[in-house]
Formats: structure tokens, sequence, C-alpha cells
């Protein structure tokens, strides 16, 4: 069953062929990490079991299964694939994704550790349901109401989460 | 035969404690919440729960665990049917049949239905799990490390085969992805550290849990916070508890499901969704009333339910006996039974008989909470539909770098998550399946461990990989799922079954 319309189909087919160049690089890295692996002669192991057997095999397959991946992409017929794929990359979804990406990344990298951690998940969940209710939207909700809620669900989570995993679970929270 | 109900009454008995009935009450409550919500998936609500239970003890951890992901199994039918969306996607097929009773006024039946075949599933489940595993674990006493390497390309090729996507290429690239991230850290069989690019942290390798909490917690809330979704609850104004002839008049497609779900379940990696829609397929092929199949057939929805339900309890069989994750809820739970001392395989009836029993004892007790939670909370449990994803999403993330950070201590661990979150959500838009990524990240070390070890044993001779009975079975098992992936292979054998089919069978 697939509703998917032609654009998106062959904004995939571009999107796989670009993908397909990333794993056949990336099989072939692998393979040569893998040969250039230490054989440990001096060990005197044997040689059918040096640690890069395993990933040398890996690595070819994967280069191979991207070959036939390019090949498969290639091959089907993707009319105004190209533009299609770059509509994607700067619509309205992508740019939600990379500003929850930023959001997240923000508190992950500088808040955790810079504040203690209840108070880093408050300020990063207030923010996060205001953005999306506020800005990221077509239909903002009234602010006020969206403020309101925000506060209460981000001191609720933030100090319950503490409270829950750390006080009730004994669990170390970062 | 009489040992195994004797160690089933010790299990069941085992759990009927004040403990142990809330620990199922609050988990499955919970499973059933994480699957209800959309975006919340099964295998995301256990990866993230092994932070919370990790200080319980080991039986008390699994338990709950187990609730929540056949709480969240179940949960996602209600969204399916309320919401034309599913809750998790093991209830697609659900939505199917779910929906359109609920447009015709028939909510409360349509849950009635998929509450009761969930419990009948899990317990088709449970009774083929309790009798195949004690067999399959005695026999897999006698693989050795050809066999087991075979075991594991089976899982990452079957289910790359299996999970679902434009194509299976994908299904195998992403289990190869899985298997390389496996290769990193130090291997077992000489101690040498690979790929860890003078990074310390890298050296015990990438955990399971951070991985998959990536590539199942946040994957999913960048997939869902990528358009606003506005929830239509349909309305409930009938009777939910059904009677008993609208069950069992379908008693066939019942145990058919049941076992579908089953045979399903115990295939590596394969989910309950593969189990949903097979037996949903199934059901419309032998039903009097195919017609009624997608407009709101009460047998459509039983097959769909029955068939994944199924699936969570037989994904068990594999797990324990074979430490093969049978669905990735599964690998999750292999993770959460190591990091409590329990060691699946086959040397698990030996070393620890009981708790075979146990995990019959702990579905049956979650199956039985999600009958009674699922036939009385309805309108509670509506509520949780209303919840704006803007409003959950934030806490859930927070919930992932909890999740991620608490089992080892270390902000590595989050950083890992958030690799696995970005590459996964990237992997999934391109329509690459994640479940052959996890069996990967899972199998990787029994199949390189054990193709060096078998080659050490042979002195690098590679014939009893292919000649040992058992190994050459499973060789050919793989190399067939391997070309029947191949369209020109699977159309001319195909073709050739519909010209050896009877006249008038071909459809």
């Amino acid at each position: 069953m697939d509703f998917e319309e032609p654009g998106e189909r062959a904004a995939r087919a571009r999107a796989d062929l670009l993908t397909a160049i990333v794993l056949v690089a990336l099989g072939l890295v692998i393979f040569y990490l893998s040969w250039s692996m230490p054989r440990l002669e001096p060990r005197r192991i044997h040689p059918a079991t040096i640690p890069g057997l395993v990933p040398m095999i890996l690595g070819l397959t994967l280069a191979f299964c991207g070959a036939l991946l390019g090949w498969r992409a290639g091959s089907i017929e993707a009319k105004g694939g190209w533009q299609a794929l770059g509509r994607v990359l700067v619509s309205r979804p992508a740019v939600r994704i990379l500003a929850l990406l930023a959001l997240a990344l923000f508190y992950t990298l500088v808040l955790v550790g810079w504040l203690p951690f209840w108070a880093a998940s408050m300020l990063f969940i207030f923010t996060f349901i205001l953005l999306f209710e506020l800005s990221m939207t077509d239909q903002p909700a009234d602010p006020l109401r969206s403020g309101i809620w925000a506060l209460a669900i981000a001191v609720t989570a933030g100090w319950g989460i503490f409270f829950v995993f750390e006080r009730i679970f004994l669990v170390r929270l970062p | 035969m009489f040992d195994g109900l004797l160690l089933l009454g010790q299990g069941i008995g085992h759990f009927l404690t004040l403990t142990s009935l809330f620990n199922v009450a609050w988990a499955t409550l919970l499973g059933l919440v994480v699957g209800i919500l959309p975006g919340l998936t099964a295998t995301m609500g256990v990866a993230l729960l092994v932070t919370l239970t990790y200080k319980m003890p080991a039986d008390q951890a699994i338990l709950t665990l187990m609730c929540v992901y056949l709480g969240a199994i179940y949960g996602g039918s209600r969204t399916a049917i309320l919401l034309n969306i599913p809750g998790t996607p093991a209830n697609a097929a659900a939505t199917l049949d779910g929906h359109p009773l609920a447009q015709q006024g028939r909510a409360g039946l349509a849950m009635g239905l998929a509450t009761t075949s969930s419990t009948l599933g899990t317990i088709v489940g449970i009774f083929f799990l309790a009798i195949i595993a004690p067999l399959l674990a005695e026999f897999a006493l006698e693989f050795g490390s050809y066999e087991f390497f075979w075991l594991a390309l089976f899982g990452v090729v079957i289910s790359g085969q299996m999970a679902g996507s434009d194509t299976p290429l994908k299904g195998y690239i992403a289990g190869i992805l899985g298997l390389l991230v496996a290769m990193v850290g130090m291997e077992m069989l000489h101690a040498y550290q690979r790929f860890t690019f003078g990074i310390p942290a890298l050296g015990g390798g990438v955990d399971l849990i951070p991985a998959m909490v990536g590539a199942f917690g946040f994957a999913e809330i960048l997939s869902s916070m990528k358009h606003r979704v506005v929830a239509r609850v349909a309305s409930v104004n009938d009777r939910v508890v059904p009677s008993f002839r609208e069950i069992f008049q379908y008693w066939r497609t019942i145990i058919r499901s049941g076992v579908i779900g089953t045979f399903v379940g115990i295939i590596p990696g394969v989910g309950e969704d593969v189990g949903s829609w097979s037996s949903y397929a199934l059901a419309k092929r032998f039903s009097k009333k195919p017609e009624e199949f997608g407009k709101g057939s009460q047998e459509g929805l039983i097959a769909a339910e029955t068939g994944d339900n199924a699936v969570v309890s037989a994904a068990m069989i594999p797990t324990l006996t074979l430490a093969l994750p049978g669905s990735a809820a599964a690998a999750v739970l292999i993770a959460a039974m190591l990091i409590h001392g329990i060691r699946p395989g086959p040397m698990l009836m030996t070393e620890n008989p009981v708790f075979l029993y146990q995990v019959v004892a702990m579905l049956l007790l979650a199956t039985l909470a999600n009958l009674v939670f699922g036939l009385s909370l309805t309108k509670l449990l509506i509520k949780v539909l209303a919840v704006p994803r803007e409003r959950l999403m934030a806490v859930v993330y927070v919930l992932c770098v909890v999740g991620s950070f608490a089992i080892t201590q270390r902000m590595f661990d989050v950083y890992v998550m958030i690799v696995f979150g970005v590459v996964g959500f990237v992997l999934r838009e391109m329509r690459y399946p994640m479940a052959p990524l996890v069996l990967g990240i899972v199998l990787g070390d029994l199949l390189d461990v054990n193709l060096r070890r078998g080659l050490m044993l042979s002195d690098g001779d590679v014939s009893p990989f292919f000649t040992r009975p058992i190994s050459a079975i499973l060789f050919a098992v793989v190399l067939l799922t391997i070309l029947m992936s191949m369209p020109m292979v699977s159309r001319r054998v195909t073709g050739l079954f519909r010209r050896l089919a009877p006249q008038g069978r071909t459809s």
C-alpha cells in the first residue's frame, strides 16, 4: 500500500542515489580500515581469526549493497527529483526539525551541566512548548493560555522527573 | 510435562504478591498510555523504562518492562480505532476496520473487540511459548559456533527482508550498519579494540540502550514533530464489553491469527506489525465476507489485534532460548536481562529454568491487567488521546536524556543517543527499517565471534559451515531468503507456483 505522491517518490529516488554514494564510500573506507588493522602476528593468532575479518566482509557487503541501491535508484524515472528533494530540504517540516534539533542540542550540550538538571529541564520544556505552539505553526495558540500550560507542564515534569527518578527509584540524573 | 506445569504454577505463584501486583498495575497503565499516544512506541517505552527499573530486583524489573511492552502494543489499538492513527506501528492494520466501526457509532464495540482479541492473542502466544521454548532450548544445546553464526546472520537477513520498506535492500543495509556498530570497541576473541579512534569511551563499544533510546525515542520525536497534527477523536456512545457471541463466532480467525502471530514472533527481528498485517491478510482471504474488510469488519479488527499481541509472547521464544530478539522491543529486554544478571540463551533452561515460566506468568498477568483496564477505564484513556504533541514531546526528550544517561552515568551515552536519534530519523525518512539495525547491533558480537571461533576450530577450513547438518539447513534458509528478495527470482518462483496451483486458486 503506497499513498505517496509522485514528487515524493522522485525525491526519494534522488535521495537514495546520494545515500548510495555515501554507503559505497563508507563501505570502502571500512574495508580499508579493517584491511590495515593489526593482524596480531606477534601473538601468533590464527590468520583466519584476525580482528579485521568480519568488518572487512561487512565493509565490502555494504559497498556492494550501496552500489545496488544506486543502480536501482538510477533506474527509477524521477523527473524533477532533484528539485523535489531541494524543496523537501527547505520545507516547513524541515525548519521545524532543525529548530527542534537546535533546541535539543542546546539543552543537552549547554544547559545540562551548567544548570541543575531539574532547572535545565524546566527551561527546555517551557521553551519547547512555546516555540511549537506560538511560533512554528500556522495556527498559533493564545499566548497567555499557552504560556500558563507551558509553565505548568515545565514545573510539574521537571520536578516530577527529578522526584520519581532520583528520590523514588534512586537513579542518578545528569 | 508435569515438571513444566509445576514450574508454571510456581511462576504464577511467585508474582501473586502485593508488590508484584502493584508493579503490574502501574506498568500496564503506563504501557497503555505509551501505546495510546501516537509517536510513542512500545520499544521506546521499554527502552526508557529500563532506566527506571534497573535498581529493582531482576524479576520485578522484567515484569515491569513486560507489562509496559504488552500494554503499549494493546494500547495502540485504541488510537487506531478512535483517531485513525496507529498508536504504535503494530496497530496499523487495526485502523482499517477499527476506525470505520467507530465512524458507524460502534467505537465501544470496536474497543471491546480489540481488547478481548488482544488478550486471546497473547494467550495463544503464551501457550506456544510454554510448549516450544523448552524444546527449542534443549535442541539449541547442540548448536556450536557454526550454527550460531548462521543463526545470527539469519536474524539480520530475515529481519532486513521482512521489516517492510520499498526494497529489501534497505533492510539489508540497515542490518549491515547495525552489525558495523557492533564492531566498535573491544572484540571478544583477542581483546583488540576496533574503530575506537583513540576515544576511550568507545572501548566498551556502543551500548544498546542509548542507541535504542535514540533510534526509537529521539528519532520518533523528530518524526512526530515534523508536522502539526490536530487530533479528532471519535465519540464513544455504545457499550464496550462485547458479548460472548460477538467474539467467539470468529474462533477460527482468532486461532489462525494467534498461530500466525506466534510464527512471526519466533522469526528474529520481525515485529508485531508484520504479525498484524499477515493475520489481517489471511483473515480476509479465508473470510466468508471479505467485502466487509476495510469498511468496519469485526473479523478484520479481531485478526489484526490477535496477530500483533501473539507476536509479543512468541517473540520471547527466540529471545529466551537463543538470545535472538524476536522483535525490536525484545532486543531491549535482552539488554535489560543482561543488566540484571539473567543470561538468555540455550543455557537459560539449565541455569535458571524457573525464569522461562516466570516470563509466562508475567505475560499472563500483563494481559489480564490489559483486559481489566481496557474494558473499565475507557473514558480516562480517551482523555490521553487529547494531549497535544507539542506539550508531550518536550517531556519525552528529557526522559530520553535521563534514559540514556542513568545506566552507566556517562554523558557520552547521551551523545550516542543524539547521534542515533538523528541518523535514525534520516534513515527512517528514507524508509530504512529500524528493526534490522537493532538486530545488527545485538547480534554483531555473536556473528563475529562465532565465525572466527568456528574458523579457529576448523583450522581455517570453511566447510563445516556448510556440511554440518543444522548449519547446512540454516545456510540454505539464509540463501533462500536472500534469493527470494531479488525481484527476478521471486517473480519466477511465484510464477512457478501459479502454474502448479489448481485453476481458480491463483489469488
